[in-house]
């Protein structure tokens, strides 16, 4: 037992390592600034102050430091690219490699952007605002462009704003002379060859990866960009009602299906077995958003004449209000989404039931039970109840990931501040250590639930042996 | 499968195919699901025809014209618009003499603006009967009712191309676990080396150099035509030399690859993420929203119930007896596996497959209803009812888009329930 418990733990750790890798690489694909997304939103004029505020965000979060443990790159490219923080910025310099393989000659172009678009900031305050203003906003355009064609074309447009501005023309004719001239230069030196040699670059342990992945070995899942807060704080009271959610859920479901399925059973091919076979058809066919959407819209509006519950939401009472308040207007509010976790399970659920129950019903031991005269109440509940219901054991596992995929959903519609409604947001909004926290914990709940319920198996049906049982 | 089938065939002279439809047709309600998925086909195929704002046959100035059938040829590069065309403003199709118009003469973009969130009954200012919106309207004033044909071709399209790629991926992993199993997979030391250290570098060459070009030149299709001909070019000469290399004794020396073991490891990892959760996350992060990508994703995450499906079947499959016979004669593993094993594993994937798509609609639906996944100008029933959710009155957005969604799902879960009652007699006897 403890063999096999260690077994399968041990299998964990290399599926947990893929689907963190995997969870990791979500950010890499994610479009937009990762940093940017961290910063506080300030209009503060001052460049340095900004960048600086940049660099140390960066570094708070660990942006500044290589993605993996190694990079296997071509040989065109440096392996010091993570240090331009930039995601733009390290974008363009890419972009640029790719096509020119020449790493020297694209920072120098590139630095002359940078020195443009800094000399701006420096001006005199003389000079006509106009100017300054259709300058910058082509020059900091450059700092984003890569297609050749296009980067020429912009050049000439500068010197059209240069010679419409005769006192701009003073201060910045050199330095664009300098960045066409490095322009040039870097279109003249390609080194595509170097795009074809191959490199490998080992960064060792301080690595974004690693950094994220140590924490959360040891508890630590990080600060949320957007709020500013520990994750496990931040997740504390959505987790709570997330929770409540599912398992209330889970509970009713298989509470109810455990009985509708053993009389279902019981009075095979009855109406009663027929009648509930054809409603849980429909039940496990209906969607549940459009089912939450058609509750909402119809009993929690008083525009039909039927506001029977409350709205979506949770209420609004202070945390200080009576338990039984609090409790009563949580309930209100539970009611419709915890209907929507559970319809669709009952289903699946029943069914299995339905045919545990009547494969027992069949055996010989019910048959003696019943022929020795015991009530048909006592075969059924006594006998027969008992052996079926065990395999269920195995269903919450399988139903486990379903309920929590399902709770995204139902949160959303319903406005409940749960896992899912704070996933969803934290995805959309690239609030990344809440994403990898919420996904990584669903992955973790589920591998637990599956070996939970093969362990339950095993203790519960002495005939079930380890051995054999793995091997399925 | 296939021994019941013979046995059973040789009892009745009926086919297998004649049999199994016979008990399919024994449920009316699964009769009436398959007469709903040819009406919903049906409707997805013409819906350009039966809802749309061109007419589809219009006559100007004593030309006819056939707008329609003219905007799959402009939209296939093979004609223009001719210049009684241009501009036409189709909400305004007075300029034609003679017209037929579509069944609803509505885009499922159209807007009009005149009437904004009405009701299937409310009065609505329409010119005429036949341009009355008979589901009503929504945001805009776009036609439910042309949302809801368009819608049709959405999901139908999500559903049965996501589910192909699935089965694809599948199917091969499924019958590589099952028919192989940890033992049955045997190269030489050689290959395997070979192989292992030369796929980093077929990447390299393949994608590396030119992967600028592959996400921005000017002729994509080429340069990723070229960049997956040189990743298969380094992999067969690779395998070429291991080839040639075998015959020297220490190379050759055979390793058994646990195939079955890896790929259920793989569906394991894959299966502990919630697929909801897996599906937000890469949709939501994808710059350019295409109805491509989610059939690509939904495709790419719901393989594992097919591949565990094959798995099983060819598990017992290749235990019968006449695979031992195809191999005391000698045919190679991979001839017995697709031309002989595979073929038995076939139809109870219907099953499988037929179960997927309701899941792969129902998946589509819920990531538009999250507004997630389609580009902004496509309509699909999530989408509308979706729409439902920013007005509480319009009964009808939640209603009807809802109730495409369901008889969908529920029809295709009807098949696939009743073709496995078909399929396996035995099982419900």
């Amino acid at each position: 037992m403890l063999r096999y418990l260690l077994k399968r733990i041990l299998i964990f750790i290399p599926t947990l390592f893929v689907i963190s890798l995997l969870v990791f690489g979500l950010n890499r694909l994610a479009p937009g600034d990762p940093i940017q997304t961290c910063l506080p939103i300030t209009d503060d004029p001052n460049l340095e102050r900004t960048e600086a505020a940049y660099a140390r965000v960066a570094h708070q979060y660990g942006y500044d430091l290589p993605v993996f443990y190694f990079s296997f790159t071509a040989a065109a490219y440096p392996d010091t690219l993570h240090r331009i923080l930039n995601r733009d910025e390290r974008e363009t310099v890419t972009k640029l490699t790719g096509q020119f393989g020449n790493w020297p000659l694209v920072q120098d172009y590139y630095r002359e952007v940078r020195q443009i678009n800094r000399q701006i900031y420096y001006l005199p305050d003389s000079l006509d605002r106009n100017g300054i203003i259709d300058f910058r906003r082509i020059s900091e355009l450059l700092r984003v462009l890569y297609q050749p064609d296009r980067i020429d074309f912009q050049f000439k447009t500068l010197e059209d704003v240069l010679n419409r501005f005769p006192d701009l023309n003073q201060h910045l004719a050199d330095d664009l002379q300098r960045l066409s001239g490095s322009f040039t230069l870097l279109k003249r030196g390609k080194r595509t060859d170097l795009l074809y040699r191959p490199a490998f670059y080992w960064h060792g342990r301080q690595n974004q990866y690693h950094r994220w992945a140590s924490r959360f070995v040891r508890g630590d899942f990080g600060t949320s960009c957007l709020s500013g807060r520990k994750v496990a704080d931040l997740l504390r009271v959505p987790l709570y009602w997330t929770g409540i959610m599912n398992i209330l859920a889970l509970v009713i479901t298989f509470v109810v299906s455990i009985f509708l399925g053993t009389r279902m059973a019981v009075r095979r091919n009855g109406w009663f077995d027929r009648l509930s076979g054809l409603l849980l058809f429909i039940f496990y066919s209906l969607p549940t958003f459009w089912i939450g959407t058609m509750l909402i819209i119809f009993f929690t509006t008083p525009e039909y004449g039927m506001k029977w519950f409350a709205s979506v939401g949770l209420g609004n009472l202070p945390t200080g209000a009576p338990f039984w308040d609090r409790f009563w207007e949580a309930a209100n509010h539970l009611i419709l989404p915890v209907f929507c976790l559970t319809y669709g399970g009952l289903a699946f659920v029943s069914r299995q039931m339905r045919g545990g129950m009547l494969d027992v019903l069949q055996r010989d031991y019910i048959r003696t039970a019943r022929a020795k005269g015991l009530d048909e109440r006592k075969v059924v509940w006594k006998h027969a109840f008992r052996n079926a219901v065990f395999p269920m054991i195995t269903m919450v596992a399988l139903i486990l990931p379903a309920v929590i995929a399902g709770s995204v959903i139902i949160e959303m519609i319903f406005s409940i501040p749960g896992m899912g409604r704070n996933l969803f947001e934290a995805i959309i909004r690239k609030d990344w250590n809440v994403v990898y926290t919420i996904v990584m914990l669903a992955a973790i709940l589920t591998m637990i639930g599956n070996l939970v319920a093969d362990m339950l198996y095993v203790l519960a049906d002495p005939r079930v042996t380890f051995a054999n049982r793995s091997r399925q | 499968m296939s021994e019941t089938a013979t046995n059973t065939a040789k009892n009745t002279d009926q086919s297998y195919w004649q049999q199994v439809r016979r008990r399919y047709r024994k449920s009316r309600l699964a009769v009436l699901a398959m007469r709903f998925l040819a009406v919903l086909i049906f409707v997805a195929v013409f819906a350009d025809f039966l809802a749309n704002e061109k007419p589809i046959y219009c006559k100007i100035d004593g030309e006819s014209y056939f707008p329609i059938f003219r905007e799959y040829a402009v939209d296939l590069g093979l004609a223009g618009w001719p210049p009684a065309l241009r501009d036409n403003q189709w909400n305004d199709t007075t300029r034609c003499s003679v017209k037929i118009l579509a069944l609803i003469p509505y885009s499922a973009n159209t807007p009009d603006y005149a009437n904004t969130y009405k009701g299937p009954f409310a009065e609505q200012k329409v010119k005429s009967r036949r341009y009355r919106h008979w589901l009503g309207t929504g945001n805009l004033g776009i036609d439910v009712a042309a949302g809801m044909i368009r819608g049709t071709r959405v999901a139908l399209l999500v559903g049965i191309i996501s589910m192909g790629i699935a089965t694809l991926i599948g199917l091969f992993l499924g019958a590589l676990a099952g028919f192989f199993g940890d033992n049955g997979f045997k190269i030489s030391r050689i290959r395997l080396w070979l192989n292992l250290l030369g796929l980093p570098f077929a990447v390299f060459y393949a994608f590396v150099p030119r992967w600028y070009y592959l996400l921005e030149g000017a002729q994509l299709g080429w340069e990723w035509l070229r960049a997956l001909g040189t990743f298969a070019l380094i992999m067969a000469l690779l395998n070429a030399l291991a080839y040639v290399l075998r015959s020297w004794e220490p190379l050759s020396r055979k390793v058994t690859i646990p195939l079955d073991l890896l790929i259920m490891r793989l569906i394991e990892t894959r299966n502990a993420i919630p697929g909801l959760i897996l599906l937000l996350a890469f949709l939501a992060i994808i710059q350019k929203p295409s109805i491509l990508n989610v059939m690509l994703i939904i495709g790419l995450i719901s393989w594992t119930g097919i591949a565990r499906f094959v798995r099983g079947e060819l598990l017992r499959i290749r235990q019968l007896e006449y695979i031992e016979a195809m191999r005391a004669l000698g045919l190679s593993n991979w001839r017995i596996l697709v031309r002989h094993a595979l073929p038995n594993a076939l139809t109870p994937v219907l099953i499988t497959i037929s179960f997927g798509i309701a899941g792969a609609v129902l998946a589509e639906a819920g990531l538009s209803f999250l507004s997630i996944g389609l580009p902004p100008e496509e309509i699909s029933w999530g989408k509308l009812l979706a729409g439902s959710r920013s007005n509480i009155s319009a009964w009808w957005l939640a209603t009807f888009p809802g109730f495409g969604i369901f008889i969908t799902v529920t029809v295709f879960n009807l098949i696939g329930e009743t073709l496995s009652e078909a399929l396996n007699p035995r099982a419900t006897e």
